[in-house]
């Protein structure tokens, strides 16, 4: 197995309290940078104590992730990570300009000399709103964006582009991936379509913000469909995203993760107003197991203990941890943890990293 | 898509295309024609005269006129024509029939190899070519079967002036000469004619647009009727400046 440490960028100061677009009312400028700041420390750390990868997602009008073109994050990261691999998870190519997508790609991929992961989401409902797409268009956009990338990145003659929602009279671009054919491509696979689609277009498959028991399924899904289209995903075709706090003992892990949930406060979400959220969805945003995946997102309170059974938290000592990943390995299949750094930021974030590093990747490697 | 090969059809089974016949080089050459403005000749495929949403939105914009090449269709076998110069000097003369002095010419498949053809007979006539997915380098695919009589007539001529398996050297001699700008268009889909032919152009051709044609096969006229009808218009419309958009982007001016 192996691990990615995400880089969430979340903006740790004070918000005012609001459904998203969420203003900057209340904003500190000195907190945004040291949001980046202690994000490339985590990530230099990272790096040195063996995390396979290190990831950026792209949100927008958002603090809980400030990384709205994790492009720019990734480019720092070049100069501070220096072996694992780079992976925007993703660039939500609907909502972008394709062939800028292809092009920010290349570039990071030559800058690392071929390390980097490209995810192609469709981003969280609400970003359709960030760059004025219509949500049902969504799926069709993505489809045919993710064509005109890999043709952008392979096609060694300028041509141009007649889509249906694209259209270009000439593409060449520079510089090329270094990998051949191109950065393995991962997409986000909640629903029954995504899965068929990443089956049938032979991509990697992420489960984010989801739960054991869904993933589990989903990836079920993924896999059947793959080998109808006549291949056998590997665990490294899957990513699962958690979040992960590892302590010297199940006590002292359990003592800290409580008391940074007693000082979360509101305003970290997607929550959309409730008429915004019904018009994105009456617009076909969501696929066939749409009323079960908007309860999950929105269920965020509970337990630790729930979290960790649900599969939405890795948390312990580093023999319990590694028990609860051993679970996930089995159940979804998942090969790649992409892991959120906790709680909060600050030492006990860069110890637990530390600890991972040392005593749960080397034992999660042979699983 | 309404087939003109079957029996007499009223105009409005052609979209709006009047079906009429020239004399040309000793073949009655039948033609469908709509629109005005600029001419756009447009060669079919191995498969025969057919009138698609594609041809219609053209002939919005222009003065389309499809040829059904002699051999094809209703027209009697055709045992004349021995190479594809013979049967482009036969389609210049139907264009000389017709009056038109200097044109655009489209090809779909084999028909853009004939339309090829043409512009090099007669490079001063022919203002730009537009490729459809068109039959110039060999895919290596078997041709489509002789189901019917039509078909089996239509192969016959087919396998006498294509040629043989390999690529031709003379046409790709030709088509380095060529100074017609040419629009080569491949649907991403299309098994029979890959985009990667596109490549091929590029080198062949000097001065060629490859346009790939998303989510189509290689029927790109019934797959993708607007994308394919306003890429040939705006080729069409400014061979030369093709690359520069023009259209208006403001949106509420």
């Amino acid at each position: 197995m192996k691990a990615a440490l995400f880089a969430t960028c979340s903006y740790p100061g004070e918000v005012a309290p609001s459904n998203w677009p969420i203003p900057v009312t209340v904003y500190s400028a000195e907190t945004a940078e040291r949001t980046f700041a202690t994000a490339l420390e985590q990530c230099r750390l990272a790096d040195e104590v063996g995390f396979d990868w290190i990831s950026a997602a792209e949100h927008h009008y958002a603090p809980f992730c400030i990384t709205p073109n994790p492009m720019v994050f990734a480019g720092a990261l070049t100069q501070v990570v220096k072996r694992a691999k780079i992976a925007l998870l993703g660039a939500d190519i609907p909502i972008q300009n394709p062939v800028r997508v292809a092009e920010e790609f290349a570039m990071l991929d030559t800058m690392t000399g071929g390390r980097i992961v490209a995810g192609m989401l469709r981003g969280t409902p609400n970003e359709y709103i960030t760059y004025n797409v219509n949500p049902s268009e969504s799926r069709a956009r993505f489809a045919e964006a993710l064509t005109l990338i890999r043709m952008a990145w392979s096609e060694p003659e300028p041509f141009g582009w007649q889509g249906r929602y694209y259209e270009y009279r000439a593409i060449s671009i520079w510089p090329r991936p270094v990998q051949d054919p191109h950065p393995p491509i991962y997409m986000s696979g909640s629903s029954p379509e995504s899965g068929e689609f990443a089956a049938k277009n032979r991509v990697g498959l992420g489960f984010a913000v989801t739960t054991l028991p869904l993933a589990t399924k989903a990836s079920k899904h993924y896999r059947d469909h793959a080998h109808l289209a006549g291949w056998d995903p590997t665990p490294d075709d899957i990513i699962y995203r958690m979040n992960f706090y590892v302590a010297d003992s199940d006590e002292q892990a359990m003592a800290d993760m409580l008391e940074f949930t007693a000082h979360m406060g509101p305003g970290r979400t997607l929550q959309l107003e409730r008429q915004t959220e019904s018009a994105i969805a009456g617009a076909g945003y969501y696929g066939r197991d749409a009323e079960q995946r908007m309860r999950t997102t929105s269920a965020r309170a509970g337990d630790i203990q729930a979290h960790i059974d649900n599969g939405t938290l890795l948390v312990g000592s580093p023999k319990s941890v590694i028990e609860q990943i051993r679970r996930i390995r089995e159940e979804v299949g998942a090969g790649i943890l992409d892991l959120i750094p906790g709680p909060a930021n600050g030492e006990r974030a860069l110890a637990s990293i530390a600890r991972f590093g040392a005593e749960v990747l080397p034992a999660i490697r042979a699983m | 898509m309404a087939s003109v090969a079957e029996a007499d059809r009223p105009a409005e089974a052609l979209l709006g295309f009047r079906e009429n016949v020239v004399e040309a080089d000793g073949f009655r050459i039948r033609y469908l024609e709509a629109g005005a403005g600029d001419a756009v000749v447009m060669l079919h495929s191995a498969i025969g005269l057919y009138v698609t949403e594609a041809h219609r939105l053209l002939s919005a914009k222009h003065r389309v006129i499809l040829f059904e090449v002699p051999g094809f269709g209703r027209s009697p076998a055709n045992e004349r024509s021995q190479t594809m110069p013979d049967l482009a000097r036969t389609m210049l003369a139907a264009t000389d029939a017709l009056g038109l002095k200097r044109f655009n010419v489209t090809g779909h498949s084999f028909g853009g190899r004939l339309a090829l053809w043409m512009a090099i007979e007669r490079p001063d006539a022919v203002a730009s070519v537009s490729l459809i997915a068109a039959a110039v380098i060999p895919s290596g695919r078997p041709p489509p079967p002789a189901t019917d009589p039509v078909m089996a007539k239509q192969m016959a001529l087919l396998r006498r002036v294509m040629g043989g398996p390999g690529r031709d050297p003379v046409l790709e001699a030709e088509m380095k000469k060529l100074d017609v700008p040419v629009l080569a268009l491949f649907g991403t889909n299309d098994e029979i004619i890959p985009p990667s032919h596109g490549r091929e152009y590029r080198k062949l051709l000097k001065h060629c647009n490859v346009v790939m044609i998303y989510d189509a096969g290689h029927a790109l006229d019934r797959d993708r009727p607007e994308a394919l009808a306003s890429v040939i218009a705006d080729f069409v419309e400014k061979p030369d400046g093709f690359l520069v958009n023009r259209k208006d982007g403001a949106i509420n001016p």
